[in-house]
């Protein structure tokens, strides 16, 4: 029999998908990036095809927008949002029409005066990644200045109090025996924030297995945070990236719930709309210069609302299936026959 | 209203603190609006005239300040506290003319405050 709280929570999970409100929207603003990362979750590319989104094109999208949910975020994605010098102009016309907004970055271009545009043009939010200590983050960076430069910017960010800044880390084969002293980096940068992630084998990472952990290394990854989370000197958790089964409520604040399609939202470099960047294009449920964004959200996203086309392959015959209902959206490319990563089955094999 | 109650209800139940606000994989956390607007105009208290290129900034931090534009008019976010202290200087020498420094406390907590400056002439 399962608990009242498993039940809570997954008829909790099913009112917020009937109620279906947006208040998370991604906004690929640029593909341009200054970085050659190994791994890129957006796989982006520093000779991009696409142009910049014009500021006017996506207010047009945004403005269908009924009802506005409070706290609505939108969050600047990329690509490296930094590249655009239109950053503040954006932001100041979304805080204008009520919306709040955020950025994520690599941090390389993050200077003390972006900083203070930024927050003057009012920036709430932001996230900067760092992938281990010197050389393993230089290593996935490609580049050799990369650490020093996002050491400056975490500091900065570190500073304001008025924002929300969190740094995020991809954990690899790389830095994996480096998370303690990387915490403790963090520690002493004043940051109160860490989500760590794992890197799913898509686009540059499909690949590689340097950055592929063992099942046995993401059990030691789970344990990791779980332990660390006791500690409370810093908010360490586990993205939302997938479910993780009986680790679930020892390394986030709240159960796996995918909201993809259900509170978050994209308008993506080309003018698509779908969800999270990462989750694959093929899932794009139309386009902002073709259709009423809003009307598009209310209507559409059947797949991202209704996830029973995920029974299949290992999902299929899965008894954690009504927990995890698929994993994290992004985890289906391709064809779509099969998850490509189950964080379950992973901690499974690796705590046997 | 009622789904308002049930769905709490159901997050209550599952232990889904009542502060918990969710982030996307690789998103930001959200803007928990640390911040407040504030914006307005700076004129001549001689002529009436708007003033360009005045500094305007939070009193006790250089860092955080913006310029008047050809209209006198400024717009920042500055963070969230009482008696903030705005601060308006001529740096310009006498390109747009000369002005006396004026330091204005803003009593208003709102979220947005507008103000109206008129500046004196340097003597």
């Amino acid at each position: 029999m399962i608990s009242l709280k498993k039940y809570a929570f997954r008829q909790f999970k099913k009112i917020e998908t009937r109620a279906h409100e947006l208040n998370y929207l991604f906004w690929e603003c640029t593909t341009r990036c200054n970085l050659n990362c190994i791994h890129c979750g957006s796989d982006c590319a520093k000779d991009s095809t696409f142009n910049d989104m014009p500021l006017n094109d996506f207010l047009k999208a945004i403005d269908t927008i009924e009802g506005k949910a409070p706290n609505f975020t939108i969050v600047f994605t990329g690509g490296e949002p930094l590249l655009r010098n239109d950053l503040e102009q954006c932001g100041k016309e979304l805080r204008r029409r009520g919306f709040r907004w955020s950025m994520v970055s690599n941090g390389h271009l993050y200077n003390n005066e972006r900083h203070y545009s930024l927050l003057n043009a009012g920036m709430g939010a932001l996230t900067i990644s760092l992938d281990g200590l010197e050389a393993s983050h230089n290593w996935m960076r490609n580049n050799s200045n990369s650490f020093q430069k996002v050491l400056n910017a975490i500091e900065l960010a570190a500073s304001s109090k008025r924002l929300n800044f969190d740094v995020v880390t991809c954990v690899n084969q790389k830095n994996i025996n480096e998370l303690r002293q990387i915490k403790d980096l963090l520690l002493a940068k004043n940051v109160k924030a860490w989500r760590l992630f794992t890197i799913i084998p898509i686009g540059r990472a499909a690949n590689n297995p340097d950055l592929q952990l063992t099942d046995k290394q993401f059990v030691e990854l789970m344990d990791f945070i779980a332990e660390q989370r006791k500690s409370k000197d810093i908010d360490v958790k586990f993205s939302c990236e997938g479910y993780v089964g009986k680790y679930e409520s020892l390394v986030r604040d709240s159960s796996f719930f995918c909201r993809a399609g259900i509170n978050i939202g994209s308008v993506l470099i080309d003018g698509s709309i779908s969800a999270c960047p990462n989750i694959d294009r093929s899932f794009a449920q139309g386009n902002i210069y073709t259709d009423n964004f809003y009307e598009v959200w209310q209507n559409k996203f059947q797949p991202f609302r209704n996830r029973n086309w995920t029974k299949t392959g290992q999902c299929k015959s899965c008894r954690e299936y009504k927990d995890c209902q698929g994993n994290g959206f992004h985890n289906w490319h391709g064809n779509k026959q099969n998850v490509l990563v189950c964080h379950h089955q992973k901690i499974e094999k690796g705590s046997a | 209203m009622k789904n308002n109650r049930i769905r709490n209800v159901l997050k209550g139940l599952s232990f889904t603190s009542a502060m918990f606000i969710f982030q996307a994989c690789y998103g930001t956390p959200q803007d928990f609006g640390y911040d407040r607007l504030v914006e307005g105009q700076v004129t001549s208290e001689t002529t009436g005239l708007p003033i360009k290129g005045i500094k305007v900034s939070v009193a006790g931090d250089n860092s955080y300040y913006v310029t008047t534009d050809d209209e006198g008019k400024f717009l920042m976010y500055s963070e969230k506290f009482e008696n903030l202290v705005v601060g308006f200087e001529d740096i310009d020498g006498a390109e747009n003319g000369s002005f006396r420094d004026l330091f204005k406390t803003v009593e208003d907590i709102s979220e947005s405050v507008y103000l109206e400056i008129a500046l004196k002439d340097k003597l």
